[in-house]
């Protein structure tokens, strides 16, 4: 009966060890030893088990020592399995500690050859109730450094001096103790003090592994229960069941053939682009210690590489998450004049993500520049969603933009995204990609690159070096356009999110609006300016504003330059002179750029009812400040009394722009 | 009381050591392939042994470190060797753990299925320093009755409990705080002076690889044997070259 019960379970542990790496093999630890030591006990039954043979050592011959081959031809008879798979249960054996070899000790391997092996005696066998004790680990190194007067091995000796540190106040008991074992060790005949060193340091080769090899003994953390022993019965138990088997049933399921599918689409899709499953261009750094591989793939690399580049055509998300492919489209989107989208949606992603001490501002600015009314970078999503925001607004949180983020998202991904493969800013990438040639390291050349290890950038470093090319980009940033509004000059606070501002030289130039603008303009501005004489006028009438504006300077304003800007424009408009027209002769050009893209902005161009002269700057999207004192209209509802209202309200005082949580009378009042 | 504390330092603790660690030597074999009833009875006498000594220690101990009065000094050597006892008592507490546990796996009437370790000899030496006797009767090999190895368990067990015991009852009565506790001796211990060389070369053989290692070592003995045999030649050589010439 006791045969039969065998057989079964070892037809059940042939059924759990499979020929693979060592991952599995810490599977098998917590099932595992029990069923280990009865094939133990049959190993080593002198008459049924694997053949013993003598060790002969110099002075002496001890018994029992058994060899590689025998034991893997032993197991693949006795189990039943084939050779390869003996071999490999033969390694768990070793490498758990129940044999240990006499030859070459460090590796825990069965080598099926002639190498000589013995069994460990129960004492040291690994069960899971004794934990292996740091005490006695000390005194076993104090005892090995007796004998070996000092001469310990460098991670022994780093263990033997944490020791020391850690348990200073045993140390008087753990030095006697060593000397006296040693000393009792003597008393015993010479064969059997070598047999109990060999098995010492055999058990501590498995429980103390030196540094660089795999333990079999790693289990992960200590838990706090111990999930093999028997949980008792209680109520508290079966209302657990209870609890779990109600949500399982309320689980929404999706039909096993559309989640296999998907998995294996993803697999297929992937699986070129999977370090441990193919081959990484040019080498895996972990491997061969050469991280051409991680330097081709920074973050702010000129030319990507062929595969990260294959990689931002799988998904919307692998583009954006990919830093550099984000840069990529968003010079596509510059190109299309569509940057705020992706401009708040980075700025809602800096919101959930930020310090919670900041959020309040954030979400402020986020409004301002991208949700309120006639806001410089205006995005559009649905009144509905709009609605939600708002309410939300009044009191924000890490997520109140979420609904925002997730409809403009799905516009950038089912719109731009499309357009943007297609693109040539795409084409250019992809032509310009670079495909590494594979390294092929002979041995030296890897002992070499292991020697040449160097750490990389700290990541402070990194992070800073981050943040001073974010501050760079925003100061030279595209005029991104957006409504025409009475203000033209940018602001450089807002680059957090649109990461492109204009110079803050041009704030030193009031006089001149327009110009300092122009080299950073897009070429309508420019044609514009070309093709019309307006612009001598448009200066003059400028410059004449400027002198004007003097007078109406509130003088403890910081940003005086801006009202005068937003003086002179008004004056501009109100004249319904050149500019505008400048800007009518331009609308067809305009006209099929905004209509390409699909940031229209709330004042569509068909809009009868309003004057063509005021509306078509709506094709021209200037960035621009909003003057504190000025609360922000879309253009539609300007009117010239408004204007006066307003250049008169403006000299007497100013008022913060009214966001909706913090003041709703103001905000409708001129609306 | 400084004569009780010399008797404690020199009589109690030294032997107290010495089985604590002969108990492991032992209790490593147990289970092997010379577990048998005499290494079985070793055992129990150790135990017996150790019992004794830790009681009469702990009571020593905690008499005098609960005494208020008690000098400085005098203070900190008694929680040196109180940290030294409780921890040799903890270690004893999981060798007979250990032993109780797998004597009940192993049992001695099937010795079939003992662990074929590669031990020879006996503790029978090791035993003898424990317990400090010239020798110890060699009993006989006799059959095991099962009652005997089930009341051994028992009293195993008892043993176990009364040192748990022990252990409590001292953490309860004397409050010792390990961190103030500063040890005396060096963290090396010093090589021991009387080492049996012939030992040592046998176990650094073991160390290295045998396999290439013996070829040199062997060559080596090979020479001097030689050598040896040269010089009693030509000792023998000038010998009779003398009688000759005398004669």
């Amino acid at each position: 009966m006791q045969a039969a019960s065998l057989n079964l379970l070892s037809k059940h542990l042939v059924g759990m060890v499979t020929p693979t790496s060592r991952p599995l093999l810490l599977l098998h630890i917590f099932i595992f030893p029990f069923q280990a030591e009865m094939i133990l006990l049959e190993m080593q039954d002198p008459n049924t088990g694997v053949r013993s043979q003598p060790q002969r050592l110099v002075i002496t011959t001890i018994p029992h020592a058994i060899t590689g081959e025998d034991i893997v031809t032993w197991l693949a008879d006795r189990l039943q399995i084939d050779v390869q798979e003996a071999r490999s249960f033969g390694s768990m054996l070793v490498a758990l500690g129940y044999i240990y070899p006499l030859q070459d000790h460090k590796r825990l391997v069965i080598k099926p050859d002639t190498s000589l092996y013995r069994f460990q005696t129960p004492y040291f066998w690994p069960t899971q109730q004794w934990p292996v004790e740091d005490t006695d680990y000390a005194i076993y190194l104090a005892k090995r450094n007796i004998r070996k007067k000092g001469l310990l091995e460098l991670y022994e000796q780093e263990q033997y001096n944490r020791l020391h540190k850690w348990m200073n106040h045993k140390w008087d008991f753990i030095v006697m103790q060593a000397k006296e074992q040693y000393r009792a060790a003597k008393e015993r005949k010479k064969p059997d003090r070598v047999v109990f060193d060999c098995q010492e340091r055999a058990y501590w080769v498995v429980h103390r592994p030196p540094p660089g090899t795999v333990s079999a003994m790693d289990y992960g953390l200590d838990r706090r229960t111990d999930p093999n022993a028997d949980e008792t019965q209680t109520s508290d138990y079966y209302e657990r069941i209870m609890i779990f088997t109600q949500q399982a049933i309320m689980r929404p399921r999706v039909k096993s053939s559309v989640s296999i599918g998907a998995l294996v689409k993803h697999c297929a899709t992937y699986i070129g682009h999977d370090p441990f499953l193919s081959a990484c261009l040019p080498s895996n750094p972990w491997l061969t210690d050469d991280t051409t591989y991680w330097n081709l793939n920074m973050s702010n690399v000129e030319t990507p590489t062929k595969m990260r580049v294959e990689r931002w055509t799988f998904s919307f998300k692998e583009l954006l998450s990919d830093p550099r492919g984000r840069d990529d489209f968003r010079l596509f989107l510059k190109k299309e004049f569509s940057g705020e989208n992706l401009a708040f949606w980075e700025g809602c992603e800096d919101l959930k993500w930020g310090t919670a001490a900041t959020m309040k501002e954030k979400a402020e600015q986020i409004y301002k520049t991208f949700l309120a009314r006639g806001a410089p970078r205006w995005i559009n999503i649905d009144g509905k969603t709009m609605e939600v925001t708002m309410k939300g607004l009044k009191h924000p949180h890490r997520y109140v933009l979420d609904a925002a983020q997730t409809h403009i998202y799905m516009l950038m991904k089912k719109d731009s995204y499309g357009r943007y493969l297609k693109s040539p800013v795409f084409k250019d990438t992809v032509k310009k990609a670079i495909r590494p040639e594979e390294h092929k390291f002979n041995d030296a050349q890897l002992e070499q690159n292991a020697r040449n290890r160097r750490p990389s950038l700290s990541p402070i470093i990194l992070r800073q070096q981050e943040q001073e090319l974010r501050a760079k980009m925003a100061a030279n940033a595209p005029v991104d356009i957006t409504q025409l509004c009475r203000f033209t000059t940018p602001v450089p606070h807002f680059s957090v999110y649109s990461g492109i501002i204009d110079p803050p030289s041009s704030n030193t130039s009031p006089s001149l609006p327009f110009l300092p603008h122009t080299p950073i303009c897009p070429s309508p501005i420019s044609v514009a300016l070309d093709s019309t004489s307006a612009s001598e006028r448009r200066l003059e009438a400028s410059e004449g504003e400027g002198e004007q504006n003097t007078e109406a300077r509130v003088p403890d304003r910081g940003n005086v330059s801006k009202s005068r800007v937003a003086l002179s424009l008004r004056r501009l408009l109100k004249r319904g002179c050149s500019p505008s027209a400048m800007f009518a002769s331009l609308s067809p050009k305009c006209h099929t750029a905004a209509a390409t893209s699909s940031r229209i902005q709330p004042i569509t161009p068909d809009e009868p009812s309003q004057a063509p002269p005021r509306r078509t700057g709506n094709f021209f999207q200037i960035k621009v400040d909003i003057p504190p004192e000025c609360r922000i209209y879309p253009i539609e509802s300007e009117d010239e009394e408004e204007e006066n209202r307003l250049a008169s309200e403006e000299v007497v005082g100013t008022e913060e722009i009214i966001c909706p949580w913090e003041s709703l009378t103001q905000q409708n009042g001129t609306g | 009381m400084s004569q009780s504390r010399e008797c404690v330092y020199l009589l109690v603790a030294p032997p107290s050591r010495s089985v604590v660690a002969c108990y492991r030597h032992l209790a490593a074999c147990v289970g092997g392939s010379m577990d048998s009833l005499q290494l079985r009875d070793e055992l129990r006498q150790m135990r017996q042994k150790a019992q004794n000594l830790a009681t009469a220690l702990c009571h020593h101990l905690t008499g005098h470190l609960r005494d208020k009065s008690l000098p400085e000094e005098q203070r900190k050597e008694m929680e040196l060797l109180w940290v030294a006892f409780s921890s040799s008592l903890e270690l004893l507490h999981v060798d007979i753990c250990k032993v109780l546990k797998i004597s009940s796996n192993f049992s001695l009437a099937n010795s079939a299925s003992l662990v074929q370790t590669g031990v020879q000899g006996g503790g029978s030496e090791v035993a003898a320093r424990a317990l400090s006797l010239p020798d110890l009767n060699q009993t006989q090999a006799r059959i095991l009755p099962p009652s005997l190895e089930t009341e051994e368990h028992s009293t195993m067990e008892r043993e176990i409990a009364q040192i748990d015991h022990m252990i409590d009852d001292m953490e309860m009565k004397v409050n010792v705080l390990r961190w103030t506790v500063e040890p005396h001796g060096p963290q090396y211990a010093d090589p021991l002076s009387s080492t049996d060389s012939a030992s040592l070369a046998l176990v650094s053989v073991v160390e290295e690889q045998p396999g290439p290692r013996l070829q040199p070592l062997c060559q080596r003995s090979h020479v001097f044997v030689l050598l040896l045999l040269f010089a009693v030649i030509l000792v023998a050589v000038t010998l009779s070259v003398c009688v000759s010439l005398f004669s």
